[in-house]
């Protein structure tokens, strides 16, 4: 299921960015975005199928939006510094050519992913399953990050996907689907969770909010399928990169889509959930062990475009 | 008080062994327990008075070395190796090993050989671990791991753990079935919950989630090494590798040739020399502050590398010298 999502996901997020454009905040219930033909161009014709009423497709489309205020475009999680340390590597023998980046970069994707796949995912993984453990779980993901630079990007989206629960989706996930859903305790508790950390956080220095375990409470209180967010999780990550790549020059936006709509990642993305589903916390590590050094020197660069 | 036998506690188990640093009141620390059981074996050379010494009563005044050693040094499919350490108020102690510790062919890839160590380190004291590295030859499973309880706060570590890509002489990359080594620090004081400080934990398995194979994996490094400081005891060696790491030349960046070279001091020529080194020998290292510890991680092609610029760093510094002696690193020579 997860696999044909991704492309129904880029098509149908561009359809919500417009209709989602033309909601009043009040107004909440899915079916209330039909188009209205007044504001169509001239030549076109109103839609006639309505979005899916699918609660929790329509959680996972908000979470997928690159409008969606975390922030991660500032971010390369060390690509940029990656690129310029193959390019020190490189000098000497042969100048690095622009068509080289390309190669390089898909090597980066698939260390990255499997970085973060091997350090976050099973932290995702817990924060769904056990919205209660949070605060040890995101104790012991800063326990784990290595460096300042992974920690500054990932408290910051924490953070910033903790706001965006508080300010524009709790009001409508603590009662909306109450009614219809068999799991709505869980995702009750999950709420409450999130509710009670971000009071936390306010109060208490020893509180993080690293993005990975939060993911996984959020996903939980908005009703997503646990592989779906996991999914969505690494997926996004894989954009993130995609996106840093195209503004650091490596490749041009076609491209990037290309590699995102790809069978390869797909496949990728998805061996990476099933071969971490029963990964423990305490088994959570690193599998490149360059990438924490690519990462930390990243502000060691002469010229930056990224925080990360 | 429960009686306490002067023969120490024999442990039978295989691969078991205990190390118990203890202080004989006022401040003479004695070895009160070394036993252990093949094929691990401890060896403990007598104590030294740290280079530092003044004299104050609350300072001991000897450190205490001890060598990890296995027989045939190195570890054979299956062993099994269990140590534990445990460090009493104010007590200094070295932990050192005897050349690379070698990991030898596994006849299956599921026989997993392993080292476990724990340590218990108590109000003041310090351990200094700067082994040799780790040196998994071709086709071997080994997993280890090096867990650290501190007591208190205000206690001292200054641990290295590194691994290199086998018997490079032989052609071997990284030709191994797994590798995995953990480090693990708690706060586990008497009041306190139970709480991870610091996690590091590297695993080298075959593809490791890529369809990469090891070697491609490592972008051409032989050694991955990470080193943990921690305490007041090594407050300025912590800085040294911070304000080190700052020190680096900017990656990318350019001599235009157009500022002034400015006269160096000794040590400034020392740190242009050093970072010359660096260049020579593909090492790549990072330093950053993390929760009260500073985390250095390295890489180079080559194993000599790696140890050089340990080396190089650490008698810089000198801190680790005057509190622990020339013993503290001779794993580095």
């Amino acid at each position: 299921m997860t696999t044909g999502l991704e492309a129904e996901i880029a098509e149908l997020e561009i359809r919500l960015h417009h209709a989602r454009s033309r909601l009043g905040a009040s107004e909440a219930s899915s079916n209330a975005s039909l188009p209205q033909p007044s504001t169509l161009g001239k030549d076109e014709t109103p839609c006639p199928c309505p979005l899916p009423t699918n609660a929790s497709l329509h959680a996972l489309l908000l979470l997928s939006d690159s409008a969606l205020p975390l922030g991660s475009f500032a971010f390369s999680s060390g690509l940029e510094s990656y690129l310029a340390h193959q390019k020190l590597q490189a000098s000497g023998s042969t100048p690095a050519s622009s068509a080289s980046g390309i190669p390089s970069f898909f090597a980066f994707l698939q260390l990255s992913l499997s970085t973060l796949a091997g350090t976050a995912l099973p932290y995702v993984l817990a924060g769904y399953r056990h919205p209660e453990r949070i605060e040890e779980l995101d104790n012991d993901f800063d326990a784990s990050t290595p460096c300042t630079v992974a920690r500054r990007a990932s408290v910051a989206q924490g953070r910033a996907l903790l706001t965006v629960w508080e300010r524009s989706y709790r009001a409508e996930y603590m009662h909306v689907h109450m009614d219809d859903c068999m799991d709505k305790q869980a995702e009750q508790r999950a709420a409450d969770v999130l509710s009670a950390f971000s009071k936390q956080i306010r109060t208490s220095d020893e509180v993080h909010a690293h993005l990975a375990p939060l993911w996984g409470v959020v996903t939980r209180a908005l009703a997503v399928p646990l592989q779906d967010a996991a999914y969505l999780f690494l997926f996004s990550h894989a954009r993130t990169i995609t996106s840093a790549a195209v503004r650091a020059s490596v490749m041009g936006p076609y491209q990037a889509q290309a590699v995102l709509a790809g069978s390869d990642l797909q496949r990728r993305i998805g061996g990476l959930v099933q071969d971490g589903w029963d990964t423990r916390i305490e088994d959570a590590g690193q599998s490149v062990p360059v990438m924490d050094l690519w990462v930390g020197r990243h502000e060691k660069l002469y010229s930056r475009i990224f925080n990360s | 008080m429960p009686f306490a036998s002067p023969f120490g506690a024999s442990t039978a188990e295989a691969g078991h062994g205990s190390i118990e640093l203890a202080i004989l009141p006022p401040n003479v620390p004695v070895l009160r327990n070394l036993s252990y059981q093949y094929p691990l074996k401890l060896v403990a050379p007598d104590a030294l008075p740290p280079p530092d010494h003044n004299g104050d009563v609350n300072v001991p005044n000897l450190v205490h070395t001890v060598f990890l050693l296995t027989y045939g040094g190195g570890i054979v499919a299956g062993d099994g190796i269990d140590l534990s350490v445990s460090l009493d108020r104010y007590t200094r102690l070295i932990l050192l090993t005897q050349g690379s510790t070698k990991i030898f062919k596994t006849p299956d890839p599921k026989l997993v050989s392993s080292q476990h160590m724990t340590v218990r380190l108590h109000l003041g004291s310090a351990l200094v671990y700067l082994p040799d590295p780790v040196q998994p030859f071709a086709h071997t499973s080994f997993s280890q791991s090096q867990i650290y309880h501190l007591e208190d706060v205000q206690v001292n570590l200054c641990v290295c753990d590194w691994v290199t890509s086998g018997r490079s002489a032989r052609g071997e990359d990284w030709d191994i079935y797994e590798y995995r080594s953990r480090n693990e620090v708690w706060s586990s004081g008497k009041n306190a919950k139970k709480k991870l400080l610091l996690r590091d934990n590297l695993i080298l398995d075959k593809h490791g989630r890529t369809d990469m194979q090891l070697s491609a994996r490592m972008d051409n490094h032989a050694v991955f090494g990470t080193l943990i400081i921690h305490g007041p005891a090594f407050a300025s060696l912590s800085q040294h590798f911070l304000d080190e790491f700052e020190a680096l030349p900017r990656i990318g960046g350019r001599n235009w040739g157009d500022t002034v070279q400015p006269e160096l001091s000794p040590k400034e020529q020392r740190r242009v020399e050093r970072q010359e080194q660096e260049r020579l020998n593909g090492l790549i290292w990072s330093a950053a502050r993390v929760r009260g510890f500073v985390l250095v991680k390295f890489a180079s092609r080559e194993v000599e590398g790696s140890r050089h610029w340990l080396r190089d760093m650490i008698y810089e510094e000198k801190s680790v010298l005057d509190q622990f002696g020339e013993r503290a690193v001779l794993c580095l020579k």
